[in-house]
């Protein structure tokens, strides 16, 4: 009788290990797959992300904050208004996410110099626009005409550089 | 004694509860991940669909349209709230699936997107038509979006509301020969959507929604009353920043001897535009500033925009 007893108990001993065995390796399967689909969803973000920055550089430069406009005399595509840049580089706060990007920055490159930042203080005499201060990590451009008035001998120009147009994701 | 009947022991109690609880927490799981994996599509497909929408940004073009066809039959919601400095579009969707809408509680939201549309437009290709909404600068391309299930009567529009129609090719509106389905959109008498040309408003589902200039006009056709009025303060809202950008511009070229002469009846516009409650508010006043500002700008020196 006491035989019998002591072996029914080794044998619920077991059932509950294998019950614990079971339990535990069921977590771990479904924790691998719950890794695996978060791992997928935290992808597929950063590549719409990207394909944001993508499209998004392409016609960046026609949106209102940047385009030219009819303000240099001749309506042309692609083209930047510095002048404009500058004042929306003041007001970047209020302007933050708003394109959903990380970073939009602005680079002269021609005639090439050394990188110097824009600030209220050395404008124009600079030749990298940020518009944001983060960190790019990645970045899609695309080529732009950079416009501003000039003077000179007390007459007004416009002025024209080439420049790029950086969106940044991070990703 | 002999007893009758299926004698289980405790091992098989126990093992078939086991089993039991397996078996059902393998088809909740199994449940919750094609629920998950739903929502998943929903929300990707509506960010998708939100930055596909950005090479309508317009250059030199007065109107541009697109189609989009997507595998399943589709609910795209539109939402609009004013929170903050721009407000926000917001696109849900949902998909059928099994015969059944997938739920929507994933919203994808965007502060540079303006889309005019009913609450929420269904089938699997949708039209979408863009067009520069300027107030006397350009404030950002509005989108239209419309179902090729819904088709829109255009037959006794003025000509160059008929021609830029045509222009645009899009299939689901009619300028002649009209459905008998179609929403009926007329210039005169009365109909399903009616437009007062002259005095500025579209009159739908019995209330009136004013508008200055085309893009407009077709926001008002095309939408739902309450989009029509959030979406018209998001685009004040962006407005306002712009004016404030014209005029920390102002400033910048004034310094290099370039006065602009609009930079007090800018201001005079953020005023009045911030007081804008609704589409009703925008009166004679407000466009009489705003068309001497785009005369005034048009003959400056230094042209602002």
């Amino acid at each position: 009788m006491v035989m019998k007893n002591k072996f029914g108990q080794l044998k619920i001993q077991q059932m509950a290990f294998m019950l614990m065995a079971i339990t535990l390796f069921f977590a771990l399967v479904g924790m691998f797959f719950l890794t695996i689909q978060v791992s997928k969803i935290r992808e597929s973000a950063s590549v719409l992300e990207e394909k944001n920055a993508l499209l998004l550089v392409t016609r960046l430069a026609n949106s209102p904050e940047f385009s030219c406009g009819n303000s240099f005399g001749i309506t042309a595509i692609s083209c930047v208004d510095s002048d404009k840049i500058m004042a929306l580089k003041n007001k970047a706060e209020d302007y933050n996410g708003f394109w959903g990007t990380s970073n939009i920055e602005i680079r002269k490159i021609y005639p090439a110099t050394n990188p110097v930042e824009c600030t209220s203080s050395n404008y124009p005499n600079c030749n990298i626009i940020k518009i944001n201060e983060e960190e790019i990590e990645s970045e899609y451009s695309n080529f732009v005409s950079l416009c501003r008035k000039e003077i000179a001998n007390g007459q007004t120009y416009n002025k024209c550089e080439l420049a790029k147009l950086m969106a940044g994701y991070n990703g | 004694m002999r007893k009758d009947g299926i004698e289980f022991s405790f091992t098989w109690i126990f093992a078939m509860i086991v089993g039991m609880t397996i078996l059902f927490l393998a088809i909740y799981a199994a449940t919750r991940i094609t629920q998950t994996q739903e929502t998943v599509i929903d929300a990707s497909t509506a960010k998708e669909i939100g930055i596909l929408l950005s090479p309508l940004e317009t250059g030199f073009e007065s109107a541009k349209t697109t189609s989009l066809i997507l595998p399943k039959e589709t609910r795209i919601y539109n939402k609009c709230n004013n929170n903050g400095n721009f407000g926000r579009q917001v696109i849900s969707l949902s998909q059928k699936s099994f015969n059944k809408w997938t739920d929507t509680d994933i919203d994808v939201g965007f502060s540079n997107k303006y889309i005019f549309s009913d609450g929420f437009v269904e089938g699997k290709k949708f039209y979408i038509f863009s067009k520069p909404f300027e107030f006397p600068f350009k404030v950002s391309d509005v989108i239209y979006v419309t179902s090729s299930d819904k088709t829109y009567c255009f037959d006794d529009a003025p000509e160059d509301i008929r021609d830029e129609l045509s222009s645009l090719g899009q299939e689901n509106i009619y300028l002649e020969n009209c459905p008998e389905e179609s929403i009926k959109v007329c210039f005169s008498g009365s109909c399903d959507v009616y437009v007062d040309y002259s005095s500025k408003y579209v009159e739908k589902e019995n209330e009136k929604m004013y508008f200055s200039g085309d893009s407009m006009m077709y926001a008002a056709i095309f939408s739902e009353p309450e989009i029509y009025e959030c979406q018209l303060k998001r685009l004040m809202q962006r407005e306002v920043q712009l004016i404030e950008i014209y005029n920390g511009k102002a400033e910048i070229v004034s310094a290099k001897g370039c006065n602009s002469d609009v930079k007090n009846e800018l201001s005079i516009l953020s005023g009045m535009i911030s007081d804008i409650k609704g589409s009703e508010n925008i009166n004679t006043a407000v466009i009489g500033t705003v068309d001497d500002i785009k005369n005034k700008n048009e003959i400056s020196r230094c042209r602002l925009w």
